[in-house]
């Protein structure tokens, strides 16, 4: 039972993650019907800008404010250094391809990735970095927190968890009950008749980027608060952010949560139960399987295109 | 309308110059490598350096070549030499490819005589062919792989040596000391699907079963960083989880992890988990094939020379390796220049010097240098470190 | 070359042809005087031309230069011209985003390599093994290619490098594969043997310096391909392919069978990218698996775009700069030239052969030595960097190199440099033409401290920015054609 909670907890923390960068993804592809791969990069940035404030406060081992504060300007300052980071690169890589061939957006969007990684790890190294969080406080972040059992859920992990939940929360009151909200959705079901209807369709798609990255952004710091990041982990981070938009339904917003935490869960339990070697490869094939059985995801929607 | 502007010629014209500065852009010294009519030991010698110097592994390359020109700055004046370090930079992302791109670089310089490296054993196996049928010696740092040198299907060639013990003898001594001073029951193996850690963790796994200690394996992909769930799988009463990573945050994100959930399990890591500053995790192990050589009071002088080159930088044990390399072949290299009396009739002929090559005096990691009676191109000292990390983050020698 | 040769004049509006179309020909604009001469020229050549001058240019290297490096970097050339060709099947005439493709390059290889190695104990001939991998290849790639039947677009590129990371994980894990060893795992499989032909073992190398033989049977490989795709572009495939890249719903509607096509464009790529396998896997004596990574797609996509999509001759020339290019960020000391070589050619063909150029020139030149000057005033420490002899020496009088780079010089400059050249493009031309200078000189510091210092990573960033100038400034490259896309 213990290895069940203690596995449900790592799926809880590490979904929770996943569901963030799913989000971007599910926005941007919504208004622009792209696929941005330079996300999971975009992920990579926010959690070195989260060192990099670290680092300014004093590190780990001695902070010049108080903790809370820290966490909190590392997450502020990753959400809004990836916003800025978002809206270049879609003024810049993007706008200028919106009426190419649909390949040209995404082949740009490929370079744009590899640009990102390899600039961070040509400034920074390809070595990883550690938040070195176990020590903050004297570890107080670890110790505290409260037991279901044998297992202890530290204060780190409910504060990732929560925060990453409000922020998801926040976007979707920010979807669907302010004006903005609904030029989005407007602009993704229909982007030509939204502009018809008087909706600046730049500002819309520049606040989908902003909003995006800036998730990742959040989730790039959660990330770094547990684990070691590199310049190189934008890859695969991408990568599984995408299958988890597309299980949930590319294109909804609590489908990209709920994918996200699906698989969150998935990796966690056949780590945990069955073995590690093939997990990747498990994950893979359900998402290829998806992708051709059912395109709309768990709780997207079959769209029709009319030509 | 489409104006053309001359893109196609703008093509052709680039695509000539860069074909006429290939061909032209040969390495520093000559052209041709027909004419092999001897290299003269008053010209500037070439000594190559084949290391990983960016990318994931970028940090143990660095180190080794800091090492190794210092070497090559204050070694040849003493020996009547001028040596010039020519680097290859190998990442280890990168594949085979480029190492026998590198290696054929290497061959086409004239004035090359020796190849400090591969660093890494998948690029001696790349390149080792190549360099030996050139006459080019080699003599790593740091390639541990046993069957580099050992068994009945060699993965080197003959012309290749390495100044460091294989791991083997790292995996049985670090076996021997979890048996016999930790007195463990239960250890979980890792590996990261690549050939470093499956080669150790291998060995390592062989000898405690052997010893009837219970084993588990775990094999995790070398990109992951996110451990949680493969510590939920250590089991609560295993003593110890070997982890042979390359890269020391991963050990210290590791057993960070281990603490967080309880888990009484301790880490050993191999000689990749090395390093200071960067895994500090009390109560850990580290197992290293050199030892930190500033216990030796004979090196103390260059030491402090090195650390005036290199200002801030720690004294780590890969590096000074490199110099030991550096320091056997300007041995080998001496030995034929005296021999064809003051210059090098072939490159194949340092070979033959390196096999009687010796150290008695100044070998930097400690004591005396020479090659192994039983396996003539690993080292005699066959000695694994092990050390242990104190409450302030500072490594303490254990055996 | 896909072009009509047909540019004269049309009598008449011809019955069933499209006015506008049938013009086509006469839109282009000639430039003036012997280079327009010199186009047009290679306009009409004959399609194998392009062909012969490779082939020429290749088999006259070894002649030329007997340096083993030289020969190496030849071969590998060659190698990624067929790999680039195979690409161009499946993007630029199928117009299907395959980025899984390396995985069909990695099937190639291990093939032989299980064929052909100690790992099994199997020694087939090279004239059986490398036709069977042609096969297992085009096989592999149908069977890819079966889901693209309902995929458009972004979704087949993200299940194609879903089916490389799944090759990946295979050839990786490869010796546990319920208790057998079947790839040799991390460690790849080794011993490999060399290509067997006219009964003779060719060795892969002599006396260590690479063999000349498999140059020669590279640029082989690659004219065998060339050859066999010319004639299948010519062919009515190659126009269904075409029709089905510029409007895959007007080709469905006009009766072609779209899902075949998409099949038949993945098949024929797989088996080019098998096919090179072989002759790569031979060449190294040794297969591992982290050789055939995301990085390589990259490149290769880089070469197929460069050179310019759908196009022979094109995708080859791409393949070549590519790769020179990349060898040459190889090694700092080469690298040092190219950026200046490089830069003054872009500045000339942007600016043209006009007064502008030259006082730009001259001002980035003033302002360097100005800087650097500036600069040694301050602090001498700040320019007495490593320089070599030579045009080196000359060039550090110029640019500034410090000794030793404080920590975040780098990061900032570098940062620097991509905001400073980014608001290039927003400002008006005249303040674009001024802060031009500057930004060069800022450019040349950050390639000789930064970049140079980290030519692995800079590699990959010069791709990087490559695949996004193309796309927003010439999305048909070097020698293609600019798509026309009807809505």
């Amino acid at each position: 039972m213990d290895t069940f909670t203690q596995l449900t907890l790592n799926g809880l923390t590490e979904g929770s993650t996943y569901a963030l960068i799913a989000l971007g993804y599910t926005l941007v592809y919504g208004v622009l019907k792209l696929l941005n791969f330079a996300h999971g990069d975009v992920f990579m940035v926010g959690s070195f800008i989260g060192y990099g404030i670290l680092k300014v406060l004093g590190g780990a081992g001695d902070p010049q404010v108080p903790v809370w504060l820290l966490l909190t300007l590392m997450v502020l300052g990753g959400m809004v250094g990836c916003a800025v980071l978002g809206v270049a690169i879609e003024r810049f890589a993007y706008r200028p391809l919106r009426d190419a061939p649909r390949i040209a957006p995404l082949i740009s969007a490929l370079g744009v990735s590899f640009f990102l990684a390899n600039s961070f790890q040509l400034m920074f190294g390809a070595q990883q970095y550690n938040y070195g969080i176990f020590f903050l406080d004297g570890g107080s972040l670890y110790t505290e927190g409260f037991n279901i059992g044998n297992v202890h859920i530290p204060l780190i992990a409910i504060i990732t968890i929560l925060s990453a939940f409000a922020l998801m929360v926040a976007l979707w009151l920010l979807v669907t009950r302010t004006r903005t909200g609904k030029a989005m959705r407007a602009t993704s079901f229909d982007r030509e008749a939204a502009a018809m209807m008087g909706i600046d369709i730049d500002r819309v798609i520049v606040f989908t980027f902003i909003i995006g990255s800036a998730l990742a952004g959040a989730g790039g710091v959660m990330f770094a608060l547990r684990v070691p990041t590199a310049a190189s982990i934008g890859f695969v981070i991408g990568l599984k952010g995408f299958t988890a938009a597309v299980i949930g339904g590319i294109g909804s917003i609590p489908g990209a949560m709920a994918g996200g935490l699906i698989l969150g869960f998935a990796e966690a339990y056949i780590a945990g139960y069955w073995t590690t070697r093939w997990s990747d490869l498990v994950i893979f094939s359900v998402l290829i399987l998806f992708m051709l059985f059912r395109p709309s995801g768990l709780l997207g929607q079959a769209g029709i295109k009319k030509v | 309308m489409r104006k053309t502007k001359s893109f196609p010629l703008f093509a052709a014209a680039v695509a000539a110059t860069a074909l006429a500065a290939t061909v032209s852009a040969t390495p520093a010294a000559a052209k041709s490598t027909r004419a092999t009519a001897g290299i003269s030991c008053s010209k500037t010698l070439d000594i190559g350096m084949l290391a990983p110097l960016t990318g994931a592994a970028g940090f143990l390359g660095q180190e080794q070549l800091s090492w190794a020109k210092y070497a090559v700055k204050t070694l040849p004046a003493t020996m009547g030499l001028k040596v010039k370090l020519v680097p290859g930079d190998l990442p280890v992302e990168k594949g085979q490819a480029d190492a026998q791109a590198v290696a054929q670089k290497f061959i086409s310089d004239k004035n090359m005589v020796a190849v400090v490296g591969g660093s890494t054993s998948g690029s001696v196996v790349s390149t080792s062919t190549a360099l030996t049928q050139a006459g080019l010696v080699q003599v790593s740092p740091s390639a541990t792989r046993t069957t580099l040198t050992k068994g009945d299907n060699q993965q080197a060639t003959n012309a290749f040596f390495r100044v460091v013990p294989a791991d083997d003898y790292q995996g049985s001594t670090d076996a021997k000391y979890m048996t016999d001073v930790l007195k463990v029951k239960n250890v979980v193996i890792f590996d990261f699907q690549e050939p470093y850690s499956l080669g150790l963790g291998g060995e390592v796994e062989r000898d405690l079963k052997a010893a009837g200690v219970t084993t588990s394996h775990q094999s995790v992909a070398n990109t992951v960083t996110d451990f949680s769930s493969f510590v939920t799988k250590v089991p609560s009463d295993a003593d110890i989880v070997f982890f042979p990573t390359q890269s020391p945050g991963s050990a210290e994100a590791f057993a960070e992890q281990l603490v967080q959930q309880g888990k009484k399990a301790k880490v050993f890591g191999g000689d990749g988990s090395n390093g200071l500053g960067e895994f500090k995790a009390p109560g850990s192990y580290i197992s290293s094939f050199a030892p930190s050589i500033t216990g030796f009071a004979a090196d103390k002088a260059v030491i402090a020379g090195w650390q005036k080159d290199n200002k801030g930088k720690p004294v780590g044990s890969f590096g000074p390796a490199a110099y030991g390399a550096v320091q056997v072949i300007l041995a080998a290299v001496k030995a034929a220049c005296d021999k064809g009396k003051g210059s090098i009739a072939k490159r194949s002929l340092v070979i033959g010097q390196m096999r009687k090559v010796h150290i008695d005096k100044g070998w930097i990691l400690g004591g005396k240098f020479a090659w192994s009676t039983t396996n003539t191109r690993d080292p005699s000292v066959t000695k694994f470190y092990i050390l242990q990390i104190q409450g302030n983050g500072s490594y303490k020698l254990m055996n | 070359m896909s072009q009509p040769e047909d540019l004269q004049e049309p009598s008449g509006p011809a019955i069933g042809q499209d006015e506008w179309v049938a013009r086509h020909g006469e839109r282009r604009s000639r430039r003036s005087g012997w280079i327009g001469d010199i186009e047009e020229r290679a306009r009409r050549a004959p399609w194998w031309a392009w062909l012969v001058l490779f082939v020429a240019a290749f088999a006259l290297l070894p002649l030329v230069s007997h340096d083993g490096y030289v020969r190496r970097v030849a071969f590998e050339t060659a190698l990624y011209m067929t790999l680039a060709l195979g690409l161009n099947i499946v993007v630029g005439w199928g117009g299907l985003l395959d980025l899984g493709y390396v995985a069909f390059y990695a099937i190639g290889a291990y093939g032989y390599a299980m064929l052909s190695s100690p790992q099994f104990g199997i020694h087939l001939p090279t004239v059986v093994t490398v036709p069977l991998m042609v096969v297992v290849g085009a096989i592999a790639g149908f069977l890819v290619g079966l889901p693209s039947r309902r995929l458009i677009g972004d979704y087949l590129a993200i299940v194609t490098l879903f089916f490389l990371q799944i090759t990946q994980t295979v050839l990786v894990n490869g010796d546990q594969i319920a208790g057998h060893d079947l790839t040799g795992g991390a460690n790849g499989i080794i011993n490999v043997d060399p290509f067997h032909l006219f009964g003779h073992d060719i060795a892969v190398q002599h006396e260590g310096v690479f063999a000349v033989a498999y140059l020669y049977i590279a640029i082989a490989f690659f004219a065998v391909v060339y050859v066999a795709l010319h004639f299948l572009n010519d062919s009515r495939t190659g126009r269904a392919w075409r029709s089905l890249r510029e409007d895959a719903l007007a080709a469905e509607a006009m009766g072609m069978p779209v899902n075949l096509l998409k099949l038949m464009a993945f098949s024929f790529g797989a088996a080019t990218a098998a096919f090179t396998g072989t002759l790569f896997a031979a060449v190294q004596t040794s297969v591992f698996p982290l050789t055939f990574s995301f990085a390589l797609v990259i490149t290769v996509y880089t070469m197929v775009i460069l050179g310019g999509q759908g196009s022979l001759a094109g995708v080859a020339v791409g393949a070549i700069v590519v790769n020179v290019m990349l060898e040459f960020l190889r090694d700092p000391g080469d690298a040092r030239i190219l950026i200046y070589v490089v830069g003054v050619l872009a500045l000339a063909f942007a600016f043209g052969r006009t007064r502008k150029l030259a006082v730009l020139l001259a001002a980035v030149v003033i302002f360097g030595f100005v800087a650097h000057a500036v600069a040694e005033a301050i602090n001498p420490d700040w320019v007495a960097g490593p320089a070599a002899n030579g045009f080196d020496q000359a060039l550090s009088n110029w640019v500034i190199i410090p000794t030793e780079l404080a920590n975040w010089v780098g990061p900032v400059s570098y940062i620097g440099l991509v905001c400073l050249a980014l608001a290039l493009t927003l400002m008006s031309p005249r303040w674009r033409y001024v802060v031009l200078v500057p930004t060069i000189y800022l450019g040349t510091f950050v390639w000789e401290n930064v970049l140079l210092a980290q030519p692995d990573a800079t590699r990959y960033i010069v791709l990087g920015v490559m695949l996004i100038g193309l796309m927003i400034l010439r999305p048909n490259g070097l020698l293609g054609e600019r798509r026309v896309e009807i809505v």
